[in-house]
């Protein structure tokens, strides 16, 4: 524990403000599930934190539509999950949050702060007795000829493998969200799509917000493909884990019953929110059968780049695929 | 008639009116926290701690202590009192990562915590070696390395020969990973001074241990040493000795004169207290045609520290399981780069069972046998290693009973024959177990007030196992009084010289201590030795405002002396060999797994186990054992396992969000059965052990419907998901 400046501003607009005013070492501070955990551990050290939880302004959650749906940045992980609309017009979302942490944590936890929830990677973690490239810059990645059965297998570069954890982001990469942040110099709307980035040579960089950037709210396109969707998550224990292999899957039907939409993201096996266009294609104008949907899962695993220990997140991934495409079908109109 | 049926303290517990060691409070408290070493082996050449002091608040930091004031508290299975011989911060070896290098004590938790993460230490650094394969680990036979008759190897008849010519022959080698207890109540409590008098509050399975421990670490008199522990929030093996943190604590407390609370972050509860070693076994069954067991060889390597021997017992089961005529044990240590491993909940037997019952296993499918039908087909009448009765054996009926209440009949014996519509592979396995039923000595003290409530103190640690429960059900049973009548002091070492509690052997070595002084309390009140007593009555009858009896017990065949090494605070426990008779506790595990056709997640909707306990002390704390051990067994089998990078040493996923023990949604029905029959012989009460034995098997039972499940054989733990795509 460091000694930090603390402020709650009482509006967004005075929010913008105090994060206007801010140094480099502020942070925002929502559901703080993340945030406390990683200061206990030392790995974050902010010399600013700003809470933003009580703004009741970034707690909205509007499943109304018609055309998109809109969730606060500060709405509960678990009031969303819980949205009876969301459920039923878009499972796969309300699947991602349910998925996710522990019911405690869901409880605490903003969507807005999920989005930028940092990697498990024990190496990263574990502070400095471990080189770590995105904790200490240039210090090396001990996740190489290391435990790296939770490590990622796309997106990776040669100074880090670090698998992005969450789940939620996962759900809105296969349905084209967007994000809305306010800042200084205004407002401005970020697909989900270019909101994280590849580690590349600055693992230290996650995202592509700036310091003094706040996310407001996230919206997401109503789409028939989201009525036939789930989110599978395979772990090591039916709860409270992070995913080996998940799978953001929709899929939509045209009148002659072929596949006239399809969504797949994967998760727990990349380096950030991971779309597959490639396999969405296998699958788009062909009926969706056990056969197409594993070609879908093998198109969607193509390319992988394992490590030592994570070589059967491809086997897992394929058929994790397979089963996702064939969940959110049963739930699809036909 | 009278006894209650349900856990006594269950009621405190719920409503948070249970003290646990480290919730208590004063005004003066300091809190402690360790800096730890951040490298695997070596050498602290330099340490910097003005960072450190300079935090506002921070009372002391520590980083030696002289050892003349403060010496080894010995080993725990070496005639000593530590989970570990090794005492930190008396010199600048540092054995193993994760080992304390500073204690920090300040005014508020904050102040210790950011002060600890600022000690900064240089070291020299030596390679490690933390695995059983691991080039630099030494290699020991047991019993040259410990000259001791209980741990020489077990030889009946000669195995190699028998094996040798045995027409039916499965040999194989097992692998069990290390992991950890993560009990729910981390390590910790509050450590003070009243005067010259040295007060611990702390979770313990062994306060006896701890006043023991550290009157020799600190030169006291164990009688200005006061240990109190009522509750303890899990122990598992993981508090059943004393910890290092408490004599430096101890010192701190007496320097600044304030008491300190301490309380071990979780991720340092991997690294500072024991767990379960690594340990590989070799074993090799012969069988003639019919099925009968002619030879087993049960070899095993384990893994301890370089500073302590933890001894290998895992033979002591195998060896008896069945009447096999010919045995070879052989117990290997496998010296690491470790703190000290040892009890974590059936240590050797969970580990011994899941190797020689899949073994089992695989000879009936050999044999196409049904694997319940061979296991009853061999049988043992006595005890193979001594040739002496069991004080009771009903493991037959375990396995009859239990494949009764899950249908085994049903099975198909063909592996992979089992589905579900969907595909889904069902498999059906069986597993025995066994654990000694041990016995300590006791000393019971009985007060009969004149208001009509009886006080008991007694040996024995409440850790959610249920021993009040059990205590207050066997006096008010006796006396037939009510349950509200009855005041329980365990866990303190103001009432009782506190033995350990593990092994099992708690609540039958605290009845037979209270069933003794029972007895004397009644000669004592002038009222029959069976009849319903009037307490108040023949209090008010003697004159007295108080009859006061105490009772020492001991395990059959022991001498009454052995009373002074539990006051002392060391191990004094016998059996399972005992004069006369050998005694152990029997269960029989059946479990069905269903793996899903696709991403093959293993599920294991239902177990049944049936258990002979002899008489079941407390059946509703006695099933809640069984069925936590069998939720223990799920995740020995398929989730545990503490993960090491042998480049670092120390563990990597040493926090609850890592370390996968299971969760609800893991957990389908457990059934449990009791045989319920009284030992005849152990104690008067009738009572063998119950929660060790509750696991053993569970894995094995596990690992053997998955290869009735899939026609795959898996032989090392955890079986996890890409072991099965």
């Amino acid at each position: 524990m460091r000694p930090f400046s603390y402020t709650a501003p009482a509006t967004v607009a005075e929010a913008v403000d105090v994060l206007a005013a801010s140094g480099p070492g502020t942070k925002i501070l929502a559901g703080g599930t993340t945030l406390y955990d990683l200061m206990k551990l030392d790995i974050e050290a902010p010399t600013a934190v700003v809470d933003v939880h009580r703004l009741t302004e970034l707690a909205a959650i509007d499943t109304t539509g018609p055309g998109e749906f809109s969730f606060g940045a500060a709405a509960r992980m678990a009031d969303v999950a819980d949205d009876p609309v969301l459920r039923r017009d878009f499972p796969a979302l309300a699947e991602s949050l349910a998925k996710a942490a522990s019911q405690q944590l869901r409880n605490m936890a903003t969507v807005g702060g999920n989005l930028l929830q940092r990697t498990r990677c024990g190496y990263f973690r574990g502070g400095p007795a471990f080189p770590c490239n995105k904790r200490e810059p240039g210090s090396g990645c001990a996740a190489f000829g290391g435990l790296d059965r939770g490590h990622a297998i796309f997106g990776g570069s040669d100074t880090c493998v670090a698998t992005y954890p969450g789940d939620w982001a996962v759900a809105l990469r296969a349905f084209d969200a967007v994000v809305d942040v306010i800042g200084p110099r205004g407002e401005r709307t970020v697909a989900i799509a270019d909101l994280h980035v590849e580690p590349g040579d600055t693992p230290q960089r996650e995202h592509t917000l700036a310091g003094d950037e706040l996310i407001v709210r996230i919206r997401v396109p109503v789409t028939s493909a989201g009525r036939g969707s789930t989110y599978h998550k395979i772990r090591d224990r039916e709860s409270y884990a992070f995913a080996l292999v998940s799978v953001a899957a929709g899929v939509a039907f045209d009148d002659q019953g072929a596949v006239e939409d399809c969504r797949i993201a994967l998760g727990g096996v990349a380096t950030l929110p991971w779309r597959c266009p490639a396999a969405e294609m296998v699958l788009t104008g062909e009926r969706l059968t056990e056969e197409s949907a594993l070609r879908a899962g093998e198109a969607a695993f193509a390319g992988a780049r394992p490590g030592a220990h994570n070589v059967f997140k491809i086997e897992l991934g394929v058929r994790t695929v397979a089963d996702a495409l064939r969940i959110a079908g049963e739930r699809a109109v036909r | 008639m009278n006894a209650p049926t349900r856990r006594v303290d269950a009621h405190d517990k719920v409503t948070g009116t249970v003290r646990y060691g480290a919730d208590l409070t004063s005004p003066n408290l300091a809190h402690a926290v360790f800096a730890v070493s951040t490298v695997g082996k070596g050498r602290v050449v330099n340490i910097d701690t003005a960072a450190a002091e300079a935090v506002p608040g921070v009372l002391m930091v520590l980083t030696r202590v002289d050892a003349s004031e403060l010496g080894s508290p010995g080993f725990v299975m070496g005639g000593g009192y530590g989970f570990q011989s090794l005492q930190p911060l008396l010199d600048d070896r540092i054995a193993y990562r994760g080992q304390p290098i500073a204690l920090v004590v300040a005014d508020t938790l904050i102040a210790a915590t950011e002060a600890a993460n600022l000690v900064r230490a240089d070291y020299e650094v030596e390679p490690i070696a933390v695995g059983l394969d691991a080039e630099a680990a030494e290699t020991l036979v047991q019993q040259e390395a410990i000259p001791l008759p209980f741990l020489a190897d077990i030889v009946m008849g000669d195995a190699d020969a028998a094996f040798a010519e045995s027409p039916v022959r499965i040999e194989a080698t097992y692998d069990l990973p290390q992991q950890h207890q993560v009990p729910m109540e981390l390590i910790g409590g509050v450590v003070g001074w009243r005067g010259e008098t040295l007060v611990v509050h702390e979770g313990t399975q062994n306060a006896g241990a701890l006043r023991g421990g550290l009157a020799r670490q600190l030169g006291l008199d164990p009688a200005r040493i006061e240990i109190i522990s009522p509750y303890t929030g899990g122990g598992f093996g993981q508090k059943n000795s004393l910890q290092p943190h408490v004599g430096p604590l101890a010192l701190a407390a007496r320097r600044l004169g304030r008491p300190i609370k301490f309380v071990m972050p979780r991720t340092q509860t991997f690294h500072q207290a024991s767990f379960r070693p690594a340990s590989r076994h070799r074993v090799r069954l012969g069988a003639d045609e019919t099925g009968r067991l002619l030879a087993a060889v049960h070899e095993v390597d384990q893994q301890t520290s370089r500073h302590d021997l933890f001894p290998a017992i895992y033979t002591e089961i195998t060896s008896r399981l069945y009447g096999i005529e010919h045995f070879r044990g052989r117990q290997r240590l496998i010296r690491t780069d470790v703190q000290t491993p040892g009890f974590m909940r059936a240590p050797f037997e969970h580990p011994a069972a899941f190797a020689f019952e899949s073994a089992v296993d695989e000879v009936a499918y050999a044999l196409g046998q049904d694997p319940v039908a061979l296991r009853l087909a061999n049988d043992a009448d006595v005890d193979p290693v001594t040739g002496q009765p069991f004080s009771s054996r009903h493991l037959a009926e375990c396995l009859r009973r239990g494949a009764d209440m899950f249908g085994w009949a049903g099975r198909t014996p063909e592996p992979g024959s089992m589905r579900g519509a969907d595909g889904t592979q069902v498999g059906w396995g069986v597993a025995s177990g066994a654990y000694p039923a041990s016995v300590a000595p006791a000393v019971a003290r009985l007060s009969a007030a004149a208001d009509g409530k009886v006080t008991v103190g007694v040996d024995g640690h409440e850790m959610g196992q249920g021993i009040r429960t059990a205590i207050v059900r066997l006096v008010s049973e006796d006396l037939s009084i009510a349950a509200e009548d009855v005041i329980v002091y365990v866990g303190d070492t103001r009432v009782a010289p506190q033995h350990l509690t593990a092994g099992s052997w708690g609540t039958a070595t605290a009845l037979q201590a209270v069933h003794a002084a029972l007895r004397d309390l009644r000669k004592r009140l002038d009222v029959a030795d069976s009849d319903p007593v009037d307490v108040e009555a023949a209090v008010a009858a003697t004159g007295q405002a108080a009859v006061d009896v105490e009772a020492t017990t001991v395990a059959p065949g022991q001498p009454p002396e052995i009373i002074e090494q539990s006051r002392a605070g060391l191990v004094a426990f016998a059996g399972p060999v005992y004069p006369g008779f050998t005694a152990f506790s029997f269960i029989a595990h059946f479990a069905e797994v269903r793996i899903e056709p696709t991403t093959r997640r293993i599920r294991v909707p239902r177990v049944v186990s049936v258990v002979d306990c002899g008489r079941v002390a407390s059946p509703v704390t006695a099933v809640s054992q069984v069925r936590g051990a069998v939720v223990w067994g799920i995740g020995g089998a398929l989730r545990e396992r503490s993960e090491v990078d042998p480049r670092y040493g120390g563990f990597a996923n040493a926090t609850m969000e890592e370390y996968p023990i299971p969760v609800n949604a893991d957990i389908g029905e457990v059934e449990v059965g009791f045989v319920d029959e009284p030992d005849p012989l152990l104690n008067p009460v009738g009572v063998k052990g119950l929660g060790e034995v509750s696991m053993v098997g569970v894995a094995a039972a596990i690992a053997n419907a998955v290869f009735h499940a899939t026609g795959r054989r898996h032989r090392r733990l955890p079986i996890r998901i890409e072991d099965v795509l």
